[in-house]
């Protein structure tokens, strides 16, 4: 049992020394293992944080040299189990653990994708929250009912990071109310150099230089539960409103105002059921299919009947 | 906090339940929003709401503040609209009753005579088909039955918080929810056993209404000191930050 555990250190051990390029005598460590943890009763950590040092000056390896232990990779990068990695990430979900071996367990992501973590309760290892970011080191790689995952062991380390980890674009549907139609919506003009949206003919970066025309909405899409911040370009405003750019323009030269455009468009979308198909990646919903919602289904309101009547 | 809240989701709820909420959740910290409880223990400080804009009065000449109401099938909101909300103002002065509308607006309390009353304090008035208010019929019957699921369930604290001060009678908002739903079938006949009821909810509701009248009428106009929220859609600089 003993021997067991000890050896099992040793090759952690081992591993860890041979990634960054050093031989290092198991059967020496296995020795050291023993007398601490078994004849001095030091806690494991301890035992092995010690090993290490020992190593580490015997082999004069370079301070800098270990603080990169574990190459620090893209969640993209995960293909192979047993690799020992590091990755910045940010925590996208926790699950109910099932098991009382494990502490948490949920989904991570980075730029690139999105993959499963496993902190086993052994670890000890401290608690991560939903949504915020954390640099994972020396984690190991596995691959569980053919999906690729991570598990945080003792050799773990979980830093909390002041970085926002961007997640990748996902594709949503959403349906739900337009409850507002923000500043800067309507005919707009961008900046020709940097196609940013231009304020009273001067942009934010460029100062006054020449702009053109775009039809453009921000708006809020609310389902009662959540609210999306969606862009809606030229043509998704064409397909609800029959409006486009040369329309737009129309309205303009009629009215003598350019806000006419954006009281018309708020007319006929504010308050309005929208289902919009897009995608998410950072604050806004970039929209590439939206059509009003259509009528309900009378089926689901019979059922809904019968529900209450129950 | 650092200045820049999150945005406030629009909750859906009938007027039945929205105007039996008295009771204010106090905010924790300074300017951060206030909540109103419903009987259901939802907590809501921002409502979308589809209905009948049947009236519009400027409660006094020239005092430029109107008093509107809207109804759904289970009873009527209560609103003011004045020049602090101008977007909603602008297009209120273009819509003449009766008319179908969506309201997006910020739940208002006050209190009378020790007790507390809700209104509706609009951002934006649209006038609407009747496939949206159907629509809107729909999803907040599905919300609202969500609710009293959560409530026989004492879900949360919310809801604890709302059997304790209001211990609602489940049944008679379900029956609510029921009145809703019949109001899509053009056939009316599913409801015809439960119509006494009904019956009676109406006498209570109007007998409520006429309440609220009586004790709006009172200074109307102290209502109007307005306080001032901020979210974070009105301090978009997200344009000029980057795009």
């Amino acid at each position: 049992m003993k021997e067991e555990r000890v050896k099992q250190l040793t090759n952690q051990i081992v591993e860890l020394f041979r990634r960054s390029g050093y031989d290092v005598d198991a059967k020496e460590i296995s020795k050291r293992l023993m007398l601490l943890i078994y004849e001095f009763k030091v806690p494991e950590s301890e035992a092995i944080k010690t090993v290490k040092n020992w190593l580490i000056k015997e082999l004069e390896i370079p301070k800098e040299r270990l603080a990169v232990e574990s190459p620090l990779v893209k969640i993209a990068d995960i293909t192979k189990p047993g690799q020992w990695i590091s990755l910045k990430a940010k925590v996208v979900q926790l699950w109910d653990s099932s098991s009382p071996n494990v502490s948490q367990v949920g989904l991570i992501g980075d730029e690139t994708g999105i993959i499963k973590f496993v902190i086993w309760a052994k670890s000890g290892k401290g608690e991560v929250e939903e949504g915020k970011s954390y640099l994972f080191r020396n984690v190991v790689t596995d691959s569980f009912q053919g999906r690729m995952q991570i598990n945080v062991n003792r050799n773990s380390e979980i830093i909390e990071i002041d970085e926002d980890i961007q997640l990748p674009p996902r594709e949503i549907e959403v349906v739900g109310a337009l409850v507002a139609i923000q500043q800067n919506s309507g005919l707009i003009q961008r900046c020709k150099l940097c196609r940013r949206v231009m304020t009273k003919g001067i942009c934010p970066i460029h100062g006054k230089v020449e702009g053109y025309d775009d039809l453009r909405i921000k708006g809020v899409l609310d389902d009662g539960e959540n609210f999306y911040e969606i862009i809606l370009n030229e043509e998704n405003i064409k397909a609800l409103t029959g409006i486009d750019l040369e329309k737009a323009k129309q309205i303009v030269a009629e009215r003598l105002d350019r806000n006419a455009v954006l009281s018309e468009l708020k007319s006929k979308l504010l308050g309005r059921y929208l289902k919009v198909r897009g995608t998410k990646g950072g604050r806004y919903l970039i929209v590439s299919d939206v059509e009003f919602l259509k009528g309900i289904d009378k089926a689901e309101v019979e059922k809904l009947i019968e529900e209450v009547a129950a | 906090m650092n200045g820049v809240r999150r945005r406030e989701v629009a909750k859906r709820i009938f007027a039945y339940e929205f105007n039996r909420s008295t009771h204010r959740i106090k905010p924790e910290e300074d300017k951060a929003p206030v909540y109103v409880l419903t009987p259901l223990g939802m907590r809501c400080n921002r409502v979308f709401v589809v209905g009948a804009l049947l009236d519009k009065d400027e409660i006094k000449p020239d005092s430029g503040i109107w008093r509107i109401r809207v109804a759904d099938p289970t009873g009527a909101f209560f609103g003011y609209v004045s020049r602090f909300q101008p977007d909603a103002l602008e297009s209120l002065m273009e819509i003449e009753p009766p008319e179908l509308v969506a309201i997006v607006a910020k739940v208002r309390v006050f209190e009378r005579d020790g007790k507390l009353f809700v209104s509706l304090r609009p951002e934006s008035i649209s006038v609407v088909d009747s496939e949206t208010r159907d629509y809107w019929i729909y999803e907040t019957a599905l919300k609202t039955l969500e609710r009293i699921k959560r409530m026989e369930l004492k879900k949360d604290e919310d809801c604890k918080l709302a059997w304790q001060i209001y211990s609602p009678n489940l049944n008679e908002f379900k029956q609510i929810v029921r009145q809703a739903l019949a109001s899509l079938k053009e056939e009316f006949e599913l409801i015809e056993e439960s119509e006494e009821e009904i019956e009676e909810l109406k006498e209570r509701r109007e007998m409520e209404e006429k309440e609220f009248d009586k004790i709006k009428e009172k200074n109307e106009l102290e209502e109007f000191e307005e306080d001032f929220e901020f979210e974070e859609e009105e301090w978009d600089l997200s344009d000029i930050l980057s795009e």
